[in-house]
């Protein structure tokens, strides 16, 4: 399979993210699958920070580690990203008269790279046209590298400028200069891009945040309160940025305390609401998601990893926090948590959060990452369709004749099947209940007894063991063993990698690679991550030569949990906690002496 | 459908009050069951939100709609059920501590915000359920648990406190007046935004120093008084010199306010609440962003 690989980098405000966001569109309208990956540091300007794009015919979503094209904004990009070139790469910088140390000539000597220097800021001065018109030229000049008509991006920059013909008309002449100076010189320096196809045109370009708040509004949530927490806030600034069209109340609260709280309020009257934050915020949340797990409140969490602890590295990704979400909150209480790995996860996993939450009436937190969260995935249409959705709302009563047959002690009736009562709103014409953070009775009034704590306690641990008997088993994914077809994953498997998270995406593009198609690998992928399903994985351990965890955290939480569960400990850990999520490459490198042994 | 008026048994729980002889939460709960009654407000019709704290201890000791949350967090969880469905009165309640030190940011917010929502501030000046800390309210000086030699931080004037977040609606009552309460809790329950209800209490058992005697011989009703209650400026002069008498009732109401969600741009003009809203939503229209 071609991949090409070309890394953008600059100063943050410099116009990184524009370039790779106009090269992105272009390429994915072109006929290409493009998986975009932002990197940058937590400062406003001047922080180090890139946008790397990887385009293939075929379906990635991943990185690699090394690009074919590195376009660096400032001269920090020479000396930081040289490296990151492959053999016979291109370097394209515009800094004038850059001297390379004798290491990094050495460097380029030695790998055939190629060196362009656009002089960028002579050609604007030429043109009289303002520096932020370098990012239309850069674009071109990377344009004609990869062999692209003009007129594609012409398109592009019609579509943005198309209403100020004066801007427009200087977009146009710098696109021409830049192809102009790509036939000038370096008419030799080509990238190859592999042969276009249609099926990616009309496909979306999608951010797991965007694809997320996409399944927010489609779950018909319709109150979202934040705090800004990056890698959260990108979800809270998009469904602000919805409300025309959503006219979902969108709400900066003045803490993760308050947005926790007014989402448990708002979720208490009947209407569906969610928050989102990181590690940090969550903390000051797990009160609150203890309070559900007593008054029996439904609520939705969004927790966007990053590493930690502390304010640990706040724009980078991680998957340090499963078992937090697992256990935050003091005492006992049914809880359930979830993870999104990619944009269709993002999106269609968060109807499935509300419904869990409405139907057994408790907190759900969904994970996701900031390699999730921040990064760009192509992906048809029809993925965000409606119809995959259904909504549940469980055992809520509102209608007249449901109303009408209640008592206060319906609310929280221990008798009643694992454990999920009737819950009904303020404003119903019914009798009146108190939602209780104290030890309640049926109709949350105190009661400190033995025998009402004892009873009530297993009221709501049953909903565990209903939700253990819910949740969908983890999925089996293998690739295709020649004439044998799938059925092998049935009979023995040499390696079973068992992951959650980011960690499917780049496991999927690896079973793709011929170097680890000669062992039967299958991949064991948890969605659904507590209560946590170990039947598939007990049975899987039956048939397994060697059984790996793969996880971007220390200590591998997952498999803590899975040994905690069911007493299953792996052959080999694969872990990876330096902020950054797996790229193609190093998984791979760190997967191929396993195949020997 | 015509529903019968209610009536003061309305309200009235099996559950028998626990406080200590003479705690002006007695007072608070009668005020509260009458003002939603002379509302004509039925019990399915209200919500009332409790902090934690010998107040919360009313939460199943009346009926109506009620959440009985965490320490501290009262405004913030009423806030939010508030901006779901604004059909239904919010009230919620909260003891001196809870609103003055573990969640007094909510109390900055929310006033700001000016949700539409009732804050009924049980001010007996110490914290009562933990058996009797200083509070940010409790005189410099005084005695308390935890501060044996007697608290020596400056106490909070709340009253201050509150008129320089800009209210829209500023009252204060005594627990010893029921009359008064009630009158007060209505006018707070009928105006658009965020009202502030400060209710001096008495804790016989731990407050020794603002007890039901020495506040019955120093407060007096404004409203008696001719007090402009849309005058900004004298209401929190009033309010806050409580140095030889303490004016009580409502002190301050802003009759241009407007509510939190009347302000949201996107709001505006739509019809329905946000409870009745939840349903199954094709998002098709928003994909051309993505093409």
């Amino acid at each position: 399979m071609t991949r090409i690989s070309l890394k953008i980098v600059g100063a943050q405000g410099q116009g990184v993210n524009s370039v790779g966001e106009m090269c992105a569109k272009g390429l994915k309208r072109s006929g290409y699958c493009v998986f975009g990956l932002r990197e940058y540091m937590s400062v406003i300007k001047n922080g180090h920070s890139s946008y790397q794009l990887d385009i293939s015919d075929k379906i990635i979503r991943s990185s690699q580690e090394k690009s074919d094209l590195v376009v660096c904004f400032n001269h920090h990009g020479i000396e930081n990203n040289l490296c990151d070139l492959k053999e016979g790469g291109i370097l394209l910088h515009q800094t004038p008269q850059w001297k390379f140390k004798e290491e990094d000539q050495k460097f380029i000597d030695e790998n055939g790279i190629s060196v362009l220097y656009l002089p960028t800021e002579d050609v604007l001065k030429k043109l009289q046209a303002k520096p932020v018109l370098g990012n239309v030229l850069i674009t071109s000049v990377v344009w004609s590298l990869l062999g692209r008509s003009a007129d594609e991006l012409k398109e592009l920059v019609r579509e943005q400028f198309g209403h100020k013909p004066d801007l427009l008309e200087l977009n146009f002449i710098c696109i021409e200069e830049g192809t102009k100076f790509k036939n000038e010189n370096a008419s030799d320096v080509q990238l190859a891009l592999p042969d276009s196809k249609d099926e990616w045109k009309d496909q979306l370009l999608i951010t797991g945040s965007q694809a997320m708040g996409l399944g927010i509004i489609a779950a018909g949530c319709r109150a979202f309160f934040g705090y800004p927490m990056t890698p959260a806030s990108p979800l809270l600034t998009f469904l602000a940025d919805q409300q025309g069209t959503s006219k979902m109340l969108v709400k900066q609260a003045e803490d993760e305390i308050t947005a926790a709280q007014m989402m448990v309020g708002a979720m208490h009257m009947g209407t569906r609401a969610a928050t989102a934050t990181s590690g940090g915020g969550y903390d000051l949340m797990t009160e609150t998601i203890s309070l559900c797990g007593m008054s029996e409140t439904p609520a939705v969490f969004v927790l966007a990893q990053r590493s930690g602890s502390g304010t640990g590295l706040p724009t980078w990704s991680g998957q340090g926090d499963l078992l937090m979400a697992a256990s935050a909150g003091h005492g006992e209480f049914p809880r359930l948590v979830m993870s999104v790995s990619n944009e269709r996860d993002s999106f269609r996993l968060m109807m499935d959060a509300f419904n869990y939450a409405e139907e057994f009436q408790i907190p759900v937190t969904v994970l996701t990452e900031k390699h999730i969260a921040e990064s760009l995935f192509t992906m048809p249409q029809h993925t965000f369709d409606s119809k995959y959705l259904t909504l549940e709302r469980g055992r809520l009563i509102t209608d007249k004749e449901g109303l009408d047959t209640l008592k206060s002690g319906d609310r929280y009736d221990p008798d009643l099947s694992y454990g999920i009562s009737w819950r009904w709103l303020p404003g119903s014409y019914a009798p009146t209940y108190c939602a209780q953070s104290y030890e309640h009775t049926a109709d949350g009034s105190f009661d400190e007894s033995s025998q009402n704590a004892q009873a009530q306690m297993e009221k709501r641990m049953k909903k565990i063991e209903a939700l253990r008997a819910r949740v969908p088993e983890p999925r089996l994914e293998g690739t295709t063993d020649g004439a044998k077809g799938m059925d092998w994953m049935e009979e023995s498997i040499d390696i079973l990698l068992v992951s959650w998270g980011s960690n499917e995406s780049v496991i999927q593009d690896l079973q793709c690679d011929s170097d680890l198609c000669k062992k039967r690998i299958a991949y064991l992928h948890y969605q659904y991550l507590w209560p946590l399903c170990i039947e598939e994985i007990q049975k899987l351990r039956g048939i397994t030569k060697k059984m790996v965890l793969v996880e971007c955290n220390a200590q591998g939480q997952l498999g803590m949990l899975i040994k905690q569960e069911c007493g299953l400990e792996f052959d080999e850990k694969i872990l990876k906690y330096d902020g950054r999520a797996f790229n193609y490459d190093e998984l791979k490198r760190r997967l191929l002496p396993l195949l020997e042994s | 459908m015509t529903q019968p008026s209610p009536c003061s048994g309305d309200y009235d729980s099996k559950n028998l009050c626990t406080w200590c002889d003479g705690c002006g939460d007695y007072g608070v709960l009668g005020a509260t069951k009458r003002a939603l009654v002379e509302l004509g407000l039925e019990p399915h019709q209200v919500l009332l939100c409790f902090d934690v704290g010998c107040h919360g201890n009313m939460s199943d000791k009346l009926l109506g709609y009620r959440f009985h949350g965490l320490h501290g967090r009262v405004i913030s969880l009423a806030s939010g059920a508030a901006l779901a469905n604004p059909d239904v009165p919010i009230l919620a309640f909260g003891g001196d501590g809870a609103c003055f030190s573990e969640g007094v940011g909510h109390l900055v917010h929310a006033i700001r915000s000016n949700y539409n929502m009732t804050f009924v501030l049980h001010n007996n000046a110490n914290y009562g359920l933990t058996t009797g800390q200083a509070s940010s309210l409790t005189p410099k000086g005084e005695k308390m648990n935890t501060a044996p030699q007697g608290s020596v931080e400056d106490t909070l004037n709340s009253m201050d406190f509150v008129f320089s977040l800009k209210p829209t609606f500023v009252a204060r009552t005594f627990s010893g007046d029921i009359r008064q309460m009630t009158d007060v809790f209505k006018a707070a329950v009928n105006h658009r935004g965020f009202s502030y209800v400060d209710v001096l209490q008495a804790c016989p058992t731990y407050n020794k120093f603002a007890s039901h005697e020495y506040l019955l011989e120093r407060v007096y009703d404004v409203q008696k008084e001719e007090h402009d209650i849309s005058n900004f400026e004298k209401a929190r002069a009033l309010a806050v010199d409580t140095s030889e008498r303490i004016a009580t009732g409502v002190l301050y109401k802003n009759n241009e306010s407007v509510p939190y969600i009347d302000r949201v741009e996107a709001r505006k003009g739509v019809k329905t609440r946000l409870v009745d809203e939840v349903a199954s939503v094709d998002i098709t229209p928003l994909l051309k962003n993505f093409k």
